[in-house]
């Protein structure tokens, strides 16, 4: 949802004057929703700015953040980062794999969910 | 991994070596758990505004969709399970001067493959204000914008997303830089 968000807020902020780039992992959805310019590392969710202690790798990836800001011709830009997170990118196989999860699993996701739900609820309806 | 086309001599990368179909993926997965589908927002036309002054001169936003430690709320350290406790729900703002302690143990990022350990990771302020003692950026805005990741589409945009407009516009910044978690 994360990249949702800032999706939405960019094609705001944009609308009223306010020049936008994303930095983000997630490039369909953010490419769905349609933004002005759009950084897309090709890393694991949460890695948006870089990878983890590697401040070369987070100055390159906001480097080219800024290229993006200020080169952009035209809406829906996207460039992607040549950096990678390893050699054979299997770690994108893993994301909400379905084929890894019995039936059991798959009923205690569900119960989990619920209950990470009822938590987000009464939170909102508090706040 | 790299395989040879059959009949050509070019090494393709393995098929499973795209952009993750994260729509796709989450839309079977949570159908497998008995939920409706998901509906992503999807736009045909999409604004632009040229940026205005030159990005050296020009003061810059960071908007984040991290959220502000608060110890009485469960773990929401490096590898911590998802907080739906640690959730916030209106749109907050922190002094850029020093280094809030935000976090993102809210938030469904890739726990399998990366813990979240290092801030610089999710929030791009250090290297930021690296940008602007550089003069790569003209200077950081003085606050940076905290956007609550709300399912409602409809509280994102008539609430959230005119909330962040108001608080860059008081900020002066002709220009942000957007960074889910």
């Amino acid at each position: 949802m994360c990249h949702q968000t800032v999706s939405l807020a960019a094609r705001h902020l944009e609308a009223h004057g306010i020049s936008t780039v994303i930095m983000g992992c997630a490039k369909d959805i953010v490419e769905h929703c349609g933004v002005p310019r759009f950084l897309f590392s090709d890393f694991p969710l949460g890695n948006s700015a870089g990878r983890p202690f590697d401040v070369e790798s987070q100055a390159q990836t906001l480097a080219l953040a800024l290229r993006v800001l200020e080169s952009a011709p035209a809406a829906r830009t996207t460039l992607q980062s040549p950096l990678r997170w390893n050699a054979d990118g299997s770690w994108k196989l893993d994301y909400l794999d379905l084929t890894k999860l019995s039936p059991e699993k798959i009923a205690a996701r569900r119960k989990e969910f619920d209950e990470v739900k009822t938590v987000a609820r009464a939170k909102r309806e508090a706040s | 991994m790299t395989t040879t086309a059959p009949e050509t001599n070019a090494a393709f990368a393995a098929e499973h070596d795209v952009p993750i179909p994260y729509m796709q993926r989450t839309r079977d997965y949570y159908l497998a758990l008995g939920y409706s589908p998901y509906r992503w927002a999807h736009f045909v036309e999409v604004p632009f505004t040229p940026l205005r002054t030159p990005l050296g001169q020009a003061r810059v936003a960071l908007i984040t969709t991290a959220a502000p430690f608060q110890p009485e709320l469960g773990d929401q350290g490096p590898g911590a399970a998802y907080n739906a406790a640690a959730k916030f729900y209106q749109v907050y703002s922190a002094s850029t001067e020093s280094v809030p302690d935000l976090r993102i143990s809210h938030v469904g990022y890739d726990r399998l493959h990366t813990s979240a350990a290092d801030i610089n990771s999710y929030l791009p302020l250090a290297r930021m204000k690296d940008a602007a003692a550089a003069g790569r950026i003209g200077a950081l805005g003085p606050r940076l914008h905290g956007a609550p990741t709300n399912r409602s589409h409809r509280v994102t945009t008539e609430t959230d997303c005119p909330e962040l407009l108001r608080r860059c516009r008081e900020d002066g910044v002709a220009a942000a830089v957007l960074v889910p978690s």
